[in-house]
């Protein structure tokens, strides 16, 4: 049964990690998307222009490999797991 | 009030640091003398320091406890600085499972057997490194929990707590991690709100407390807070 709790558990609060984690790093994303676009706005660029900059940057963020590397979140605090198990257990 | 305050600063700081140090792995250099099993009558005093009961099991208050008894080297600064004397210590050997504390420890049988085929008793003398976690308190009867025995050659070793080290450093970067998604989500959602509420209040009747309390900090802003319930 302390398994099942373990893993009903450690699932939410992994989740809440893993949710907050991809809120932050699209919100980081964004902002640097909006500082390179106003340090160095192109000739006759609108705030239209501007903005189909950002969700053009976000959208290619949104399928790139960075996002995917969030997923680690679920994978390493179970093999930390794994490991103590049987560091502990092991002689 | 000053005091009040510092006592709210203080008091979970100190909270963080008995659990760390409960629950955090140390290393005692030891000679077993003898294993032993010893009745316990846990009461609503001592049960948290105890292990939960088996899995499948009801929780009894009264459960034999595996013990370890050595002697051990004392120490100075949690276990950092080796002293030339030795003292007796009493570990309880006892599963953690699964959930707290996460050692996930299930070896308690093979431990004991360890700790009698490292024991002293035979005459031979034998030193060993105890890792474990816990304290002892003769008061409430609390011993720390061995989780792990290793034969050494002599009690004079250097052992170096690399978990500890990693644990530490992660707790740093987890902290600072932490502060920038904090700063990240207050300089682009809580801000711009408050940037808006600020200037219609000002508006409003030239109120400039949000921005004094702005000025004074998180208890500034709640005593401006509590001072909006007073009758004008």
């Amino acid at each position: 049964m302390g398994l099942i709790r373990l893993i009903v558990l450690g699932f939410i609060g992994l989740s809440v990690i893993y949710f907050a984690i991809s809120i932050f790093s699209r919100s980081i994303r964004r902002e640097r998307l909006e500082k390179e676009w106003d340090a160095n706005p192109p000739e006759g660029g609108d705030l239209l222009a501007r903005d189909t900059y950002i969700e053009d940057g976000m959208a290619e963020y949104e399928g790139g490999f960075r996002k995917k590397l969030i997923v680690l979140v679920y994978i390493v605090p179970p093999l930390f797991v794994v490991a103590i198990l049987y560091l502990t257990n092991s002689q | 009030m000053r005091k009040v305050k510092l006592i709210l600063k203080v008091l979970p700081l100190l909270f963080v640091f008995g659990l760390l140090h409960y629950v955090l792995p140390q290393h005692d250099i030891a000679k077993i003398t003898s294993t032993t099993e010893i009745e316990q009558n846990l009461s609503w005093v001592n049960r948290v320091f105890y292990a939960q009961a088996d899995s499948g099991n009801v929780a009894s208050d009264k459960r034999y406890i595996r013990s370890i008894n050595t002697e051990r080297r004392k120490t100075y600064l949690f276990g950092f600085y080796p002293r030339d004397a030795y003292g007796v210590m009493v570990y309880r050997n006892e599963d953690t499972g699964w959930i707290w504390p996460p050692y996930f420890k299930f070896d308690t049988s093979d431990l004991h057997a360890e700790a009698d085929a490292a024991s002293s008793l035979t005459g031979r003398e034998q030193w060993v490194v105890i890792t474990h976690y816990g304290w002892r308190n003769k008061f409430v009867s609390i011993y720390p929990n061995a989780v792990g025995i290793r034969e050494i050659s002599g009690p004079d070793v250097r052992i170096i707590p690399w978990f500890n080290l990693f644990f530490f450093a992660f707790l740093i970067v987890a902290y600072f991690f932490l502060r920038a998604m904090w700063r990240q989500f207050k300089e682009r959602s809580v801000d711009p709100l408050l940037q808006d509420a600020g200037e219609v209040w000002n508006k409003v009747d030239g109120h400039t407390d949000v921005a004094t309390a702005k000025a004074r900090g998180v208890f500034g802003r709640f005593k401006v807070w509590l001072a909006t319930w007073r009758k004008k």
